[in-house]
């Protein structure tokens, strides 16, 4: 998906790893992506821009653009929503289409050709700490975005499963599930491993699938220019298909994690 | 990956950005298809009641037409009735006058012609005694004669 002739196919190394860094400014704790932070906030006001115009001008009458989208996606979001959940819960709905739409636009920028966006950065003089151009426009590429979401997602889980079941009930599930109080240690080793294990998969799964086509991108922009156009395009209608996929995958783990949480103690 | 500022600026950017999103998209458009569905809801409602409404009224519609016309064809009827009546009256009638009109002039024929044989029967005496009177005073004694000429005046009467 780019002009792979020339300097990409001298030196596909180089070419390639430059491609995978991030436009880092600052060391140790204060290190900022600002490539990810800038296009993953760039897409929130786009995302806010549109939902602010499309909330303040709802009809109750017979939806129309926008709105009608919104609507079919927000119906969808629900349905799956309360399959998973007894009660009604305010935050998950809001929060599994935040989810989504944030997610799929950002892998979405994968299906910009990989070369255009770091030369035009480049020729206005954006690069890296060692001179040479580097600029990840896909924030799911980089696992500081995906642990974000994931983290914050395992904090909400961590609320849930206080607010229902309490401090005590809380512990209480780690000493007793699965195997009964007998094994204790064995369960707490088991449940932490599971509780760990969800907002760590949650967040490689995405990471993983997006740095991966990220990186197939990149193999077939080191290939000759008359060869690019088959497997490129070839890739990016698959790739179609993985960006929405794991938004939607991401989005309902989230949602039955959360209902996991939200249970009962039993 | 390590932890550093980026992952906390991501989770701050996701909390704030589901927040929004929460605030001024999901609420207000799942009020409003709330909002939607009742109004269907009522919508449908009202629509059947007012099915129901046109059933009814046309029963009552149709009963009224079929009075109407029972009465139409009552009047009809009456009227037919009596302008049968009123024909026959006039027909009576017209026939009595007639009658009455015919004999009035037969009377009247009938004096007319009284009238005229009265009338003729003296034209005719006065002419024979005039022309017997020539004759007589030509040649015949009147008092012979006078009888016979009365004989013949009996005859005519």
């Amino acid at each position: 998906m780019s002009q792979g002739d020339g300097p990409a196919t001298d030196n596909p190394v180089e070419y390639i790893s430059h491609h995978l860094k991030s436009l880092q400014y600052g060391d140790g704790f204060w290190q900022i992506n600002v490539d990810t932070m800038f296009f993953s906030i760039l897409i929130m006001f786009g995302v806010m821009w549109v939902a602010y115009k499309v909330g303040k001008n709802v009809s109750v009458g017979a939806p129309t653009g926008a709105q009608n989208i919104l609507e079919t996606l927000i119906d969808f979001v629900n349905g799956l929503v309360k399959e998973a959940f007894p009660k009604p819960n305010k935050i998950v709905g809001p929060l599994g289409l935040t989810i989504f739409v944030w997610v799929f636009l950002m892998n979405a920028m994968d299906l910009i050709p990989v070369d255009l966006l770091p030369k035009a950065a480049e020729m206005m003089g954006i690069v890296g700490q060692d001179g040479k151009h580097a600029l990840k426009v896909v924030p799911t590429t980089d696992p500081h975005t995906t642990f974000a979401m994931a983290l914050t997602v395992f904090a909400i889980c961590v609320y849930y499963n206080v607010k229902n079941k309490g401090v005590g009930g809380y512990f209480k599930s780690f000493l007793v599930h699965p195997f009964g109080i007998t094994l204790a240690p064995i369960n707490f080793v088991l449940t932490m491993v599971e509780e760990i294990a969800k907002p760590l998969s949650l967040a490689l799964r995405l990471f993983g699938n997006m740095f991966t086509g990220e990186l197939v991108f990149l193999l077939i922009a080191i290939l000759p220019w008359y060869i690019i156009p088959i497997p490129g395009s070839m890739w990016a209608i698959f790739h179609i298909l993985v960006i929405t996929l794991q938004a939607f995958i991401f989005m309902v783990l989230t949602i039955m994690y959360i209902s996991l949480a939200s249970e009962e103690s039993h | 990956m390590n932890i550093t500022a980026t992952l906390f600026g991501q989770m701050i950017t996701f909390v704030i950005f589901v927040w929004f999103i929460k605030a001024y998209l999901w609420e207000p458009l799942t009020q409003a298809m709330e909002d939607r569905t009742n109004k269907i809801s009522e919508g449908l409602a009202s629509a059947e009641l007012g099915e129901k409404r046109i059933e009814e009224a046309n029963i009552e519609y149709n009963k009224i037409v079929e009075e109407a016309k029972q009465k139409a064809s009552d009047v009809i009827s009456m009227a037919q009735q009596q302008s049968g009546l009123m024909i026959d009256d006039a027909k009576s009638t017209s026939k009595k006058e007639a009658d009455k009109i015919i004999s009035l002039s037969n009377q009247q024929i009938t004096q007319d012609v009284n009238i005229a044989k009265d009338q003729l029967r003296n034209d005719i005496s006065r002419i024979a005694v005039e022309c017997a009177e020539k004759i007589i005073k030509a040649e015949i004694n009147e008092e012979i004669h006078k009888a016979i000429f009365d004989d013949a005046l009996k005859e005519l009467k």
